[in-house]
Formats: C-alpha cells, structure tokens, sequence
C-alpha cells in the first residue's frame, strides 16, 4: 500500500516538475485513439493540419509565456496580431517586398506595440491585466479605424506569403518548421540564457529578484516587447494563412493563446512553465478542435471547451504543486528529524 | 481614516469637476448634446455598464478580479429569454436570470476562494465556458420581441423625464454602498483587499466574504441582463462582450485601487456619469463607436496615469515634509 502511494507521490512530483512529459502522453493516447476511431483523422494531409493550424496559436502562446513567466499578463496580443497583419499585409501589398523585410516589420510594429504595454505597466504602475485589456480596445479600435472598413486580399499580398500556407519544407509543413524553431530558440533564450532565468526569478519572487539586484525594470520591457513582437510575427503568418484580413482579424483569439500556455503548464502565478509546454498546450487544443470538427460536433462547444480546460488546467497544476510542495516539506522534515522506520529516504530526490 | 476619507473625497471632487466640465463642453460643441433626448439616452446607455460596474467593484476592493461579468451578463440575458419562451411569466424569468447570475458567482467563487486559485485565471476561464454555453443554448440564432412589460422597465421614463432604470441602478447603488461603507461586512472586504494575510489571522471571515463578493458579482450581472433584454429587446450568442471594459474602467476611474483595498462606490457612480457623457459626447459629435471604444480605453490608462502621478508626488512630499524640520 504504501510503495503504491510512493510510487504515485513519485508520479506526482516528477509531474509538477515537467508537466511537458504528461502533455506528450494525453497527445499520444489522443491521436492513437482518434486514429484507430475516425478514419479521416488518419490522413497525412489532416496531420499536416493539425500542425499548421496550431502555429498561430502556438507562436502567441510562446509570446504569451515570455510576459506570463514575469508574473504578467498580456490580454492585447490578438489585437496585436489583427493589427499587424493588416498593416504588414497592405504594405507588402504596395511596396512588395522580401521575406526578411516582411518579417522584420512585423516583428517592429508588435515590439512597439508591446512597448505600449510595458509603458502602461512600468511608467504608469498599471496592474498588466487592465494596461493590456485598455490596450485591447485601444489597438483593436485603431485595427477598425485603419481597416476603414475594407479587407486585405489574398491578390494583394506578395505571392511567396499566399503560398506559404501550402509549402512543405522537407517532411513538415512550413507553419511547423517555423514554429519548431522559434520553440528552439526560446527554449535556449528562456531556459538555457541567464536572460530567461532572470524572467524565472522575477515571477518566482519580484521582490527577491529586484533585492538581489536583477534588471527587473529591464527585463518588464524586454518580456513584453519580445511578446509583441511574437505576436507581430504571428500576424504575419495569419495573413499568409488566410489570405484575408479585415476589422476583425485576431478577435479574441488571446482567449485560445493564454489557454494554451497555460495548459501547457506555464503558471498564471508565474516563475514556471517552459516554451516547449506552451506549444505542445496549443497542439493538444489544435488537436481536440480537429477531432470535434471531424466527428462533426457544435463550434460552438469549443469556446465552452477552451474556458472549462483554463480553470481545469489550473486547478490541476496548482493542486499537484501544492501536493508536491508538501511531500517535499515532509521529506525534508523526516531528514532533519533523522530516520524514522517507515519513511525511505532518497536524499536526491530530497533535493532536486 | 481622515486622511482616507479626504483622498476620497479629492478623487470624487476631481471626477466631478471633470464631468461638468465635459458636460459644458459637449453643450456648447453640438446644439445636440444638451437636450431632455440625449440626456436621457445617456442615462439609458449607462445602465448596463453600471450594474457590471457596480458589481465588480467590491470584487475588485477585495483585491480579486472578475472579467467573467459581460460573459455572465450574455448567458443570463439568454436564458431569461428561453424560459421567458418557453412560456413562463416574465417576472418570474427575470429572477431566473438573478438566480442564475448568484449561481455563475458562486462557481468562480469557490473555485478562486475554496481551491485558492488565481481569480484573474478562474473567471478566463469561466469568461468563456459563460460565453460558449450561451452560444449552445441559442445556436446561431437570436431571441427578440420581449413583453412590453419588460421594455417599459428597462427604456421607460418615470414621470416622462427619469429613466425608471437609473432610479433603480441609484437605488441598488445606494443599498450596496451601505453595506460596503457602513457594515462590518463592507469592512471585511476593504480589509481583505489592503491585506489578506493579516485578515485571516485577525480571524475575519475572508473565505465567506470572498464568497459573497463573487455572488454580488454575478447577482449584478443577473440585474444587468434584465436590462439589456429589455432595453435592446434582443438576446444572442455573444452579446454583451463589449461592455467588459467599460465597465471595468468605471470601476477604475471611480478611484478604485486596481491592487484592491480603498476605492468608494459613490466614487463608481460619479465615474459612470463621466464617461457617459464622453462616449454620448462623442457620439454626438460625430465620431464611430470604435473611435469611442478608443477614448474609453485611453480614459483607462490616463485615470490610472493620475492616480499613479497623485501617488508619487504625495510620496515625495510626505518625505521632503519629514526631512525638513518642522
């Protein structure tokens, strides 16, 4: 009885410290299950949607992670997006132009974006959730004005962005190579550089990293500059994937982005999460929105969908981290107490 | 307290001058502005914001947040039209769509209080489990032609001149700033806001206080939808989604701490007024409901811009006050 216990206490904590593995495993039961249920879920071609579709999402997920590791929140990145891609996209359509161009004025139009926020935040002491949601409305209605009511066509962008959408580079789906990237580079920028561990620190304790002398004020800046310009990035893959941008381009869709990050196990509390778990979070919603597509249920479920997994995701990661917290309190205290007969100790695991 | 009670009574008295001085403005920019019509619309368009608002704040004193209000809001409205449908007393399906809104409370309550969870992550969620749940219920379509019973309530005029739905909003106003100002329960809120821990060891009831400013929260968007009903005479998936930030940003203009803790609901009601008269204004004046949508939010940022800037200077001068010798 008590080895089993052990054992699940185990489970536990090695959950609550890379919840990424769990993902993996609910993606791989989910997929065998849909494959061996519904023929049409088994296609190469649905596959390779599956991935594109999640890019979008998973790239503002990613940006969404760089604020919410701070113990910020950013609620502006679908205006962002909307917003960049209509810009971007209409000046591409006048001025033509290269991928890098392309890329390097999305990628500036949400870093000022995203600048605004860190205004609010920093200068104007404005808690993150009503800076970004003021944003919201404030980039969403210049998204209207700009718009003027017309729409950007698939005719008016560049050809090599209409067809990006389609291209297969090597075995992958552009959408996804991108995306694969950019979680690489994150995940070294976030985990591996002493910049992403400063962002760690900062949502782990603000006043302790400000103490001990971090760039608090700095990284505030870098984080939310670096989230709108992903964002910005992922407009421009919207008007690629669409072909079509108008007023509403990017309408809430930071509701789907915070659920993914979160799913993925990036806390809202912040201080923990990882780029990796914020993408495989967006695929696994990719990936329930396809099957409830392909078993032909209401897209009106979806949105209930999203909202129950948010407050389901963090009841779970936080009563897990609490429990695990616990066990690890109480293994410490049996250690200092010396050892007791029924407890068996593991001083790594004691000490991760 | 006399310091509080003197920076409540500044902010308020700086939101008064500003919306009179808005009022003035907008009188002498348009011939428009200044008629019994517009006044009245005005006070119509502020109804529904002002419950939302109403209810948020105390969530907000509190030091919690709940952004699930316009999403409440739309599944209440929605389900006082399908029982009212389904062949129900109009009445009696009002107080369904109150009942209702307690319940919806109540769940984000015991999820941010009981589990102890994030209150901004829980009412996300729950912001759009609301939405997507009124969305089944309704499909695609759109309930419209409520009782005139309903309309009279939510767009009639008493005694041709009020809205009979301010005279009800002041009036619930009044009640609910009783109970924040005046009862142990109300200090218990500001209490919790200014700071949690050393209210559960003094032993005040925060879970059960919790509870019940989440109730409220909901309670009010049960109100709110039996004037959007009434009012807009028309109910789908959806609806009521834009009212989110406005009222929040009345909640916030009204001189609510966004950190929780100080903030008066009389403050709330003079901020309604305020940014009534802006969006009617600028309406009248001829500019887009986006373009309005962007005055409210820039309104957002420059009520906290001041608050901050109040806040810093007032530090500075307590300190030069200190150092000189008196």
């Amino acid at each position: 009885m008590s080895a089993l216990r052990q054992r699940i206490d185990s489970v536990l904590a090695s959950f609550a410290r890379a919840p990424e593995l769990g993902l993996v495993s609910i993606l791989v039961v989910l997929s065998i299950y849909a494959a061996v249920a519904l023929p049409a879920f088994r296609t190469t071609s649905n596959a390779d949607q599956i991935l594109s579709n999640s890019t979008i999402i998973a790239i503002l997920a990613l940006a969404e992670t760089l604020v919410l590791l701070t113990r910020q929140i950013d609620l502006s990145v679908g205006a962002t997006l909307g917003l960049c891609a209509y810009i971007v996209g209409s000046a591409l359509g006048h001025v033509g132009g290269d991928p890098p161009l392309a890329i390097l004025m999305a990628l500036g139009l949400g870093g000022v974006l995203g600048l605004g926020n860190a205004l609010l935040v920093d200068l104007v002491r404005m808690p993150a959730i009503i800076a970004t949601l003021a944003t919201l409305s404030i980039y969403g209605g210049l998204q209207v004005v700009v718009t003027n009511g017309s729409q950007l066509y698939a005719y008016q962008l560049p050809h090599w962005l209409t067809t990006l959408y389609a291209t297969n580079w090597g075995p992958l789906p552009a959408f996804a190579c991108v995306a694969l990237v950019l979680v690489v580079i994150l995940t070294v920028c976030v985990q591996m550089l002493r910049w992403g561990r400063d962002l760690y620190a900062m949502g782990s304790n603000p006043e302790a990293a400000a103490v001990t002398g971090l760039p608090v004020r700095r990284r505030t800046y870098e984080a939310f500059i670096a989230c709108g310009a992903l964002s910005g990035f992922a407009g421009l893959l919207y008007a690629a994937q669409y072909g079509n941008v108008d007023a509403t381009a990017g309408n809430g869709i930071e509701l789907t982005a915070i659920a993914a990050a979160v799913i993925g196990g990036v806390s809202l509390f912040g201080g923990s999460g990882t780029p990796a778990g914020a993408a495989l979070g967006a695929l696994l919603l990719i990936e329930i929105e396809n099957i409830l597509a392909i078993e032909k249920i209401s897209i009106f479920a979806q949105q209930l969908l999203q909202g129950l997994a948010i407050v389901a995701s963090v009841a779970v990661y936080a009563l897990v981290r609490r429990y695990a917290q616990r066990l690890g309190a109480r293994r410490r205290r049996l250690q200092g107490a010396g050892p007791l007969p029924t407890a068996t100790i593991e001083p790594a695991e004691a000490h991760p | 307290m006399r310091h509080l009670w003197r920076q409540a009574l500044r902010w308020e008295a700086g939101l008064t001058v500003l919306g009179l001085i808005l009022l003035a403005y907008m009188s002498l920019a348009s011939s428009d502005f200044f008629t019994s019509f517009t006044l009245q619309s005005l006070a119509l368009n502020s109804t529904v914001i002002g419950f939302l608002a109403l209810g948020v704040a105390p969530v907000i004193i509190s030091g919690d947040i709940d952004i699930s209000i316009a999403a409440m809001l739309g599944l209440c409205t929605i389900v006082l039209g399908e029982v009212w449908q389904a062949g129900v007393n109009i009445w009696l399906a009002a107080l369904a769509s109150v009942a209702l809104g307690c319940v919806l409370g109540l769940l984000n309550g015991i999820f941010v209080v009981l589990l102890d969870l994030p209150s901004l992550a829980i009412t996300l969620g729950s912001m759009g489990a609301y939405t997507g749940i009124a969305f089944l219920i309704l499909g695609g379509s759109a309930i419209t032609g409520f009782p005139n019973s309903l309309v009279t309530l939510a767009s009639g005029l008493a005694g041709n001149a009020v809205p009979w739905s301010t005279l009800i909003l002041l009036a619930v106003a009044a009640v609910l700033a009783f109970v924040l100002h005046r009862t142990t329960v109300g200090r218990v809120v500001f209490a919790i806001g200014s700071n949690k821990q050393a209210s559960r060891f003094s032993g005040l009831a925060v879970v059960r206080t919790k509870l019940l400013v989440f109730v409220i929260s909901g309670l009010m968007s049960g109100i709110a939808a039996i004037f959007y009903a009434g009012y807009f005479n028309t109910a789908q998936g959806g609806l009521g989604a834009e009212d989110l930030l406005p009222a929040i940003t009345v909640v916030i203009l009204g001189g609510v701490s966004a950190y929780g803790g100080t903030g008066t609901l009389p403050g709330v009601v003079l901020a309604l007024f305020v940014l009534g008269v802006l969006q009617t204004g600028l309406g009248v004046l001829g500019f887009s409901g986006q373009e309005q949508t962007i005055a409210v939010g820039l309104t957002l940022i420059l009520a906290l811009a001041v608050s901050a800037g109040s806040r810093v200077l007032r530090a500075r001068f307590t300190a030069a006050a200190a150092r000189s010798p008196a």
